[in-house]
């Protein structure tokens, strides 16, 4: 066997052998809804800019972000159509996907930085096989979300973002089934030094910490199912 | 020669016009006396001393996100239905004065408070009442829209409903007599709150290994 011919070889084998592996590890979804949309404007921001534009505008710029680092992601909407999905619609879309996370994508013209609220339902600890309400989906995935709140949080912080937690009771995330948060830009600052939300340098910030959050998410995540199996190899030899 | 039956007329159109004329003046002082009823300040009923009382409104701010509990003094009416009511409507219009940490428009919110057997207790739990809040469609029209500032105005009134009314256990909303889907676009209203304190003090992330 010639040279050249080894190498095709060893070259094919180890384009078989990448392949193999990169279909054995799906890319982690995520889930974005750009919140409101069609003839639901959502809030009057100032500017007559109105929260469905910016949401949808926000969410392209996030998902790029995400491709980038190596997410699927999936949206409900990509433009502002007539007649946009319901909010149970919306919640459906995000629990057939089966997403590693969710989030739900607002704007506000009250308060300050980025508020990250995660459901107001109490958690369960139930069988896991139970079935669940539609209306308090949520509650199995609470210590997640909460997770998943803290993950991002810090990682806008650590973007001198300021940001607050909160919890609160919303739809659709108290009828999703992943971890899920929405996520809420404020103006940035008060009076004179205000920066508004349509700030395209705030605005990719936002974006910027919400992906690094994401992949140290999703690295934590894959940690966790990896200790399990580990150990049970462990304890097989 | 004027003919008769030309004076007959003539004078029968004179009684007419004098008739109109008494009548339109009779009304016109029936309504004086009407419009001008309410201003009657004559006292009729003694005066009675309203004693006031310490009531906590659970307060929110909207750079914090907190909800901190404040005590006041006021005076309530003692029927617990209206003492919810104007509770209520006393800690919304506190959000429309000047300088409020989380401002709200003015005027009248609540139509009424109606106070029920709760129909679903929680499980192992003493049964007791629900309260639920009809708000006004132009307090509703007029709130700020964000999900952080509608859950805020919530709290609000959930934790100063149960300072004050400790039977109290579910909350529930409508608008204008009828069930509505948020309160401006965020906040669930068609969901029964458990009434409880809602104090909120948001932490800061937490530094994870």
């Amino acid at each position: 066997m010639t040279l050249l011919a080894r190498n095709l070889a060893v070259c094919l084998f180890v384009a078989l052998l990448t392949g193999i592996t990169v279909a054995q590890q799906p890319r982690t979804i995520i889930f974005l809804d750009p919140a409101h949309g069609g003839p639901d404007p959502g809030a009057h921001l100032p500017n007559d800019l109105l929260e469905k534009n910016f949401t949808l505008a926000f969410a392209t710029r996030l998902r790029a972000q995400l491709s980038t680092s190596g997410f699927a992601v999936i949206s409900t909407r990509d433009a502002d159509p007539a007649v946009p999905f319901t909010t149970d619609q919306r919640a459906e879309i995000a629990n057939h996907a089966h997403p590693a996370a969710c989030l739900i994508l607002h704007a506000t013209d009250s308060g300050s930085g980025v508020h990250i609220i995660t459901s107001a339902l109490t958690p369960t600890q139930d069988d896991p096989h139970a079935p669940i309400p539609w209306n308090t989906a949520q509650s199995a995935s609470i210590p997640q979300s909460l997770t998943l709140a803290n993950e991002i949080g810090l990682a806008l912080q650590r973007a001198k973002l300021p940001v607050i937690l909160s919890r609160a009771s919303i739809r659709p995330v108290d009828n999703l089934t992943c971890p899920a948060l929405a996520i809420e830009i404020a103006p940035l600052g008060a009076g004179d030094d205000q920066t508004p939300i349509t700030d395209a340098n705030y605005q990719q910030n936002i974006a910027k910490a919400i992906a690094t959050a994401l992949i140290n998410w999703r690295t934590r995540q894959q940690q966790a199912a990896a200790a399990p199996a580990a150990a049970a190899g462990g304890a097989q030899k | 020669m004027i003919p008769r039956y030309q004076r007959i007329l003539f004078w029968s159109l004179i009684a007419g016009i004098l008739l109109m004329t008494a009548f339109l003046l009779r009304g016109c002082e029936q309504a004086h006396r009407r419009l001008a009823a309410p201003n009657d300040f004559t006292p009729i009923a003694a005066p009675t001393s309203t004693s006031t009382e310490d009531v906590t409104l659970y307060i929110a701010n909207d750079a914090e996100a907190s909800i901190t509990p404040a005590t006041e003094s006021i005076s309530l009416p003692q029927t617990p239905t209206l003492r919810a009511r104007a509770l209520v409507e006393h800690l919304l219009a506190a959000y429309a004065d000047p300088g409020s940490a989380h401002p709200l428009q003015g005027g009248p919110a609540v139509d009424d408070v109606f106070i029920l057997p709760d129909p679903q207790p929680a499980a192992g739990d003493q049964p007791g009442q629900l309260a639920v809040v009809n708000l006004r469609g132009a307090f509703v029209n007029n709130h700020p829209s964000g999900i952080q500032v509608e859950a805020l105005t919530i709290d609000s009134i959930i934790g100063t409903l149960h300072a004050a009314l400790p039977e109290i256990t579910a909350i529930r909303f409508l608008v204008d007599g009828q069930p509505h889907d948020t309160l401006s676009g965020h906040a669930d209203l068609l969901r029964t709150y458990p009434a409880t304190d809602t104090t909120t003090k948001p932490m800061p992330p937490i530094e994870t290994k």
